[in-house]
């Protein structure tokens, strides 16, 4: 009888011990409950109240602890989401961790010229496609706001059904209020094959934001019910920023996020029990010189790690996150340590689904090198977060008796076990470069950006969607565009 | 003088208590109110943006300073005479239609507040009327813009045409901002200027009305 095999290890980071994370929910238990929050949408303000919240001045409200609690329980601890073609493709839970680009940039680092100008909807095609190629990527977001769209208060449909055509991976989709995020429905409709098929294997997921601090306004209201009602998966982290819109100390910036997000839950559950709501609020820094929301920023990463202990200690629902980006101008050394940085800590930390991969200049610009660089990054640390597999075969002493027998000429590369196994235990890479000097020299000498570049416009030029889409499909996509 | 110099001091060092002391005994010692605040206040001011610039000052420090500036112009306010405050011109501020977001314009009106500029902000979601009734009633010299979402950026333009129907635009300098804002958006539309921070945000106020 052999023995049990010893389970690997996967390396698994920390951040926060469960008295940490107690104390934390209880301070945004005590911000809604004595605080309140700012709900601007009337319907969902008479529903909290009819619910038990307690009307202040104004649009204010406190909301009980148990409302939370509730929202808490009912909310489901899996949303799986499809691809366009209704196959199973994230199931977010648990560790489960998936990567994906990000929204909303307003300017595109030039493929041929290298210089950043506006985003076009040919932009928002080909940071699809380029995901849709990628291994390690695993849904897509528009990575440009396309200034060359036929109506601009559209803006957000047309961007959907570019990356629609362009992408059969999962899309997380950003929209401005009830008239567009209802036609972004309705295109999806169109792709999954009706309503109750989207309902059942939903491919897309909605991305809103309240303002922090402690705002709620209607538009933003409206998609969240509209979302909770529809069973489209949501996120609704506000941008909670430590020095900005939430307190420069970090346990204040995560707890006024995440009391922010679970009225958005409360809300949510309410309309809808038992909808999908992907968890969690986006805790940055702001940056005390120049004032923008950091993209590279350590401390972005601390909180997200500190988002995946809570969830673990205290909330049990997936989890929304980033990484891969940074607040570099250039596909520079910058870059690429930012963007590792978080890659590294997102895994480790397994937060679940993670945006804005491929953001440069603080999410202002998307750059089809740092998105192809990036892949990359996360294979790697994939590989180490692997761990190392201990067993007879690893251990490898039965190579070692060979390699001894074969005296001085007896080396592990040549041997058989390192021919049945380079491929599983080593990081095998591509666009990172080992090569020699001279041949590196004679290969053009170039850097991180040029290669990557080089690879982009490689995928970008080889990859079709498998299957394509069916050309009915894109007629109707058409037509629903012509009506707007 | 001594006493403009300690206040000036405490102003860039944004020590509350002492610009308060120091601004009391540049009254009672008889020095001119308009003298005070020019040098003793706004020049310190001038200090604090220059080292912002220079990257050598963090944002709380400079707005910490802004706000001590601000509680000793309250000090010397009751000792002019009515309406004879000089400041270097009005700024009307607004985030335009159908945007909420207002920190970035809420630190350039601190900045332009600090750098002796009075301040009308209208707050966020400003619709272009809103705009043209403020410059009609107030006379300022400068409108400033802002906007976070490339969606509402139209905005600029259409206050912009609102001044012009109301034959307004000729009387005030336009200055846009906003993160997906650029200086060829304001070209296009017509503004006047456009400041990627609140720091320049400053600079470019001063040149557009000739001062220092």
């Amino acid at each position: 009888m052999s023995n049990l095999p010893i389970p690997t290890f996967q390396p698994r980071l920390q951040v926060l011990s469960r008295a940490q994370a107690l104390a934390i929910h209880a301070a945004a238990l005590e911000i809604l409950e004595k605080t309140g929050i700012k709900m601007e949408h009337a319907q969902a303000r008479a529903m909290l109240i009819a619910a038990g919240a307690k009307p202040l001045a104004d649009d204010w409200i406190r909301i009980p602890g148990y409302l939370v609690d509730d929202a808490l329980r009912s909310a489901p601890r899996q949303i799986v989401l499809y691809d366009q073609n209704g196959n199973r493709a994230m199931p977010l839970e648990q560790d489960n961790f998936f990567f994906g680009t990000g929204s909303d940039t307003t300017f595109t680092l030039d493929l041929d010229s290298g210089q950043r100008r506006a985003c076009v909807l040919n932009d928002t095609g080909r940071f699809a496609r380029l995901v849709d190629a990628l291994d390690n990527l695993s849904f897509v977001m528009s990575m440009s706001n396309p200034q060359d769209v036929p109506i601009i208060d559209f803006i957000y449909v047309y961007a959907f059904a570019e990356m629609v055509r362009n992408t059969n991976k999962p899309i997380v989709f950003i929209a401005d209020r009830l008239e567009d995020i209802t036609h972004i429905h309705q295109l999806a409709c169109l792709v999954a094959g009706g309503e109750d098929a989207l309902r059942r294997k939903p491919f897309l997921l909605n991305y809103s934001e309240a303002i922090s601090p402690l705002r709620f306004p209607a538009h933003v209201v409206d998609r969240l019910m509209f979302c909770a009602a529809k069973e489209i998966p949501i996120c609704l982290p506000s941008g909670s920023n430590a020095g900005g819109g939430a307190p420069v100390t970090l346990a204040g910036a995560l707890a006024l996020g995440i009391a922010e997000n679970l009225t958005g839950l409360v809300i949510h559950q309410l309309t809808q029990r038992g909808a999908p709501f992907l968890f969690g609020p986006n805790v940055s820094a702001m940056d005390m010189k120049s004032t923008v929301v950091s993209y590279g920023c350590p401390e972005w990463s601390l909180t997200q790690a500190a988002l995946a202990d809570m969830r673990d200690h205290l909330y049990g629902l997936p989890i929304w996150s980033f990484a891969g980006a940074s607040d570099a101008k250039t596909v520079d050394a910058q870059a690429g340590a930012e963007a590792m940085f978080s890659i590294i800590t997102a895994m480790t930390s397994r937060c679940n689904l993670i945006h804005d991969v491929g953001y440069l200049e603080y999410g202002n610009m998307s750059s089809l090198e740092m998105v192809t660089l990036a892949d990359e990054l996360i294979a790697m640390a994939r590989h180490f977060v692997k761990g190392i597999p201990v067993s007879p075969t690893t251990l490898a002493l039965e190579a070692l008796e060979r390699v001894k027998a074969a005296g001085s000429k007896g080396i592990f590369l040549t041997d058989d076990h390192t021919f049945d196994h380079f491929e599983e235990a080593l990081f095998l890479p591509t666009l990172i470069d080992r090569s020699r000097f001279d041949t590196w020299q004679d290969q053009g000498g170039q850097d991180m950006y040029r290669r990557s570049n080089a690879r982009a416009r490689e995928i970008l030029a080889m990859h079709r969607l498998q299957p394509d889409k069916p050309p009915a499909l894109l007629k109707e996509i058409d037509a629903l565009l012509a009506k707007l | 003088m001594k006493h403009l110099s300690a206040l000036s001091e405490a102003v860039i060092k944004g020590d509350l208590e002492a610009a308060g002391a120091a601004t009391q005994k540049a009254i009672e010692a008889g020095i001119d109110p308009q003298t005070i605040l020019d040098q003793g206040l706004i020049s310190a001011m001038d200090v604090v943006g220059e080292r912002f610039a220079q990257g050598a000052m963090f944002v709380p420090q400079m707005l910490r300073s802004a706000k001590t500036m601000q509680s000793c112009v309250a000090l010397l306010k009751p000792h002019f005479q009515a309406g004879t405050v000089s400041t270097k011109g009005i700024i009307v501020m607004g985030t335009v239609k159908a945007d909420l977001h207002d920190i970035g314009k809420n630190l350039v009106a601190m900045m332009l507040e600090g750098a002796g500029f009075t301040i009308i902000d209208l707050g966020v979601d400003v619709a272009p009327e809103a705009f043209v009734r403020t410059v009609s009633e107030k006379n300022p010299q400068i409108v400033g813009m802002s906007a976070l979402l490339s969606t509402t950026m139209p905005s600029m333009a259409s206050t912009i045409e609102a001044l012009k129907q109301a034959g307004l635009r000729e009387h005030v300098q336009v200055m846009i901002g906003g993160a997906p804002v650029t200086a060829k958006f304001a070209e296009e539309i017509g503004a006047d200027r456009y400041a990627p921070d609140a720091g320049a945000a400053v600079a470019t106020a001063k040149k557009l009305l000739n001062i220092t």
